[in-house]
């Protein structure tokens, strides 16, 4: 009775475990064997040991795509984090057409990734009758400030990106919202009745209250941000003088534009291991900051 | 018989799993060779689109009509060479690819390629085509690549513009020198040294990066020795007169006139809108002036780019480039692959397609009626290079991506002026290839394969 369960069980999720066998187990287990072989994907892989991961050492170019993919990680998540939670307080008060403005923040992040940084990449064209950016800085300080070249100059291509990363924000706004509606009133009242204003409310109670939200939310960002590639591919493709190059395009470069999957691979290993980290070092630190109704 | 889903076994149900597995390998998609009528199926791959792609249809149609027993499916696609990459390390690549010249050292030293000895057969040798040309495609006495379409890099100028400042158009600039002197007529300041008009910009369209010390002489890579050069004194001086753009004008000024370093969505339009009196750009703008500004309406002149005046004297000096035609390592029916091949490089087929794409032909003669009938009035200026021993093209190295991609990092810090010359720069770009070369020479060893200036 039991080996038949067993065979039924087997035969609905066969389907799902071969994908997964095909399609993840087995390329990641091939990416770990690649990163230490020398391999042109054309050729077959040879052997060197540690040789990829000891470039890694004096890589100066990783060094600078680690560096970018860190100033871009913590900038987007930090600015994100405030609007979405910002966007999130405003739509859980009630107003006319709530479900609309809802609607209107959740769906930008529901558009394509490409079709957007294209549009973005128009937006940000310095000519003011091209770009859109350049021409709402004109109207807004009456012709006083011209708007900067946004991708002349490694700051002001950096600012672009992370502009643009706000522009999907809306699943994060989403989730935070449900944390908010899930903040007991009566903490609010008690709060109240003992003085506290609103802004006292907000960080000594809805904050601690949402912090599970946030600390998901801060995950799910670093992940995110730790694969940042479409958008800097499209629309700096990392320049100027590689000021907006990332961990991802560099790995894909190296695996397919230049040839060398093998180091591509370690590279790829490092990314999962950078990730792995930086996830066990906020789920650490969570257990110390973030309160758990309940526990 | 019927199962029952609440007593199928663990081996009933592997079995099933696998019988779906196995009918799938079995009878899923699968490749075709044959057509119905027996003809062998050609898979070509090809990156243009547009009236590129359209050229090619044409001789690619004509050569299906002229014989009953290969038919060519004529594929177009972008990031071609990395699909290629992976179609031929999967075992399953097209019959005939389409390539760009940079992309053969990669391939051929991988054993990617089939050489295309057979084209012999064909009357094709070296001496086939433009002296240029034929170095880009023959390594070793061996044919690795066949031309479809080769470009020549030249300055184009507003003949207009160079009316209205009192400059010849009948007698553009020959030197560096005379064309400082020239552009400094051709550009226009307001009275803040805003940049109204200018006379000439190395970053508009910003293509060739790596063009900029040829023009001075100069080489990025010594294939006899396998070293780079990128710091030679000749790149130095070239990427300098780069350099002087942002100097003369202010880089700011000339980041506003000129908008991002990037493609924008006409990548011509300052050139057509008389923003800027000359440029550098390949034999196919003419044809975007038609297309654009209506058939005319644009008076255009062409030369070769100048040069120092020590080598004004020499034939002229310019970048190249060629689109390929390659048959990948385990195509199906190579001498098919080989019959197409050499049908594309018959004079009348290449010249319609060269003139589909408005470019020179690759040959090292061309007809009478396509240099009169041709969409660029000055394809002989561009023929005129390719036929140069001065012509010049990307380094033949297997890392030219990742080489280039590290040039192109220095010439941004050139350009933002982070460096008083492009001494320290190029120094430093020089360091990175060599790195580059090194790690290539490692992996040629480890292979047990040749460096190339052995083979040469």
């Amino acid at each position: 009775m039991k080996h038949d369960s067993l065979g039924t069980g087997l035969l609905w999720i066969g389907p799902w475990l071969l994908g997964f066998g095909i399609f993840t187990v087995l390329p990641v287990s091939l990416a770990i064997y690649y990163g230490f072989t020398d391999y042109t994907l054309l050729e077959s892989p040879i052997p060197v040991g540690t040789q990829n991961y000891e470039r890694m050492l004096n890589d100066e170019i990783l060094g600078t795509v680690l560096w970018n993919t860190a100033i871009f990680g913590v900038l987007s998540i930090v600015f994100g984090s405030i609007l979405s939670i910002a966007l999130a307080a405003l739509l859980s008060k009630p107003a006319r057409f709530q479900s609309f403005w809802r609607a209107a923040v959740f769906a930008p992040s529901v558009l394509p990734l490409v079709a957007i940084a294209v549009i973005f990449k128009l937006g940000y064209d310095p000519d003011p009758e091209v770009g859109l950016a350049n021409q709402m800085i004109d109207w807004f300080t009456f012709g006083a400030f011209q708007g900067p070249n946004w991708f002349g100059s490694g700051f002001w291509a950096m600012t672009a990106l992370l502009l643009m990363s706000l522009w999907s924000v809306g699943p994060a706004v989403v989730i935070y919202l449900a944390g908010l509606r899930d903040v007991p009133k009566q903490l609010h009242e008690a709060a109240s009745i003992d003085g506290v204003g609103p802004v006292g409310r907000f960080f000594h109670v809805v904050l601690p209250m949402i912090s599970p939200v946030i600390l998901f939310n801060v995950i799910i960002g670093v992940i995110n941000a730790a694969q940042v590639f479409a958008v800097p591919l499209i629309m700096t493709g990392g320049g100027p003088e590689r000021s907006t190059y990332f961990h991802s395009m560099y790995v894909y470069d190296q695996a397919f534009k230049f040839g060398d999957m093998g180091y591509a691979s370690a590279l790829g290993v490092l990314q999962f291991a950078i990730i792995l980290t930086l996830t066990g070092l906020i789920l650490l630190a969570g257990r110390k900051l973030v309160y758990y109704r309940g526990a | 018989m019927t199962i029952d889903a609440k007593t199928i076994t663990r081996r009933t149900a592997l079995g099933l799993l696998a019988a779906g597995a196995g009918g799938y390998a079995a009878f899923g998609p699968e490749r075709r060779r044959l057509q119905s009528g027996g003809r062998v199926v050609l898979d070509y791959w090809e990156k243009w689109t547009g009236h590129e792609a359209a050229a090619m249809k044409v001789v690619v149609d004509r050569f299906n009509e002229s014989q009953g027993r290969i038919f060519v499916n004529y594929l177009t696609m972008g990031g071609i060479d990395q699909k290629a990459k992976v179609a031929i390390a999967a075992g399953d690549p097209p019959d005939v690819l389409g390539l760009w010249n940079r992309n053969l050292p990669f391939f051929s030293q991988c054993g990617a390629i089939m050489p295309l000895d057979q084209l012999k057969d064909y009357g094709i040798t070296e001496a086939s085509y433009a002296k240029a040309v034929g170095p880009l495609v023959f390594r070793g006495g061996r044919q690795l690549a066949a031309p479809s379409t080769p470009s020549s890099i030249a300055l184009y100028y507003n003949r207009k513009i160079f009316e209205e400042v009192g400059l010849d158009p009948d007698s553009p600039p020959r030197t560096i020198e005379e064309f400082d002197v020239a552009i400094d007529r051709l550009t226009i300041l307001d009275p803040d040294g805003n940049v109204e008009r200018a006379g000439f910009l190395p970053t508009d369209p910003g293509w060739w990066s790596w063009c900029w010390g040829g023009f001075f002489g100069g080489h990025l890579y010594d294939e006899k020795t396998g070293l780079a050069t990128v710091d030679s004194p000749q790149n130095i001086a070239g990427y300098d007169w780069y350099q002087s753009f942002p100097k003369r004008w202010g880089l700011d000024k000339l980041r506003r006139f000129q908008g991002a370093p990037i493609d924008n969505p006409s990548p011509y339009r300052n050139f057509f809108s008389g923003r800027l009196a000359t440029t550098i750009q390949g034999p196919w703008l003419p044809m975007f002036m038609d297309q654009e500004l209506g058939p005319g309406n644009f008076d255009y002149g062409a030369c070769p780019f100048p040069v120092p005046a020590a080598l004004a004297d020499q034939p002229p000096y310019g970048p190249i480039e060629a689109d390929i035609l390659v048959v990948p390592a385990g195509a199906k029916t190579p001498d098919a692959s080989m019959e197409f091949i050499a049908f594309t490089q018959r004079p009348e087929n290449m010249e319609t397609l060269c003139t589909g794409h408005a470019k020179p032909s690759p040959l090292s003669n061309s007809s009478e009626s396509f240099v009169r009938n041709h969409p660029n009035r000055a394809v002989a200026v561009h023929e005129e290079i390719l036929q140069s021993p001065n012509a010049y093209t990307t380094p033949w190295i297997t890392g030219w991506a990742e080489f280039g991609m590290a040039l192109g990092a220095g010439l941004d810090q050139i350009w933002n002026l982070k460096s008083p010359s492009a001494a320290a720069p190029l120094a430093e770009v020089q360091l990175e290839a060599s790195e580059i070369l090194q790690r290539e020479a490692d992996r040629r060893h480890r292979r047990g394969q040749p460096d190339p200036w052995e083979k040469a």
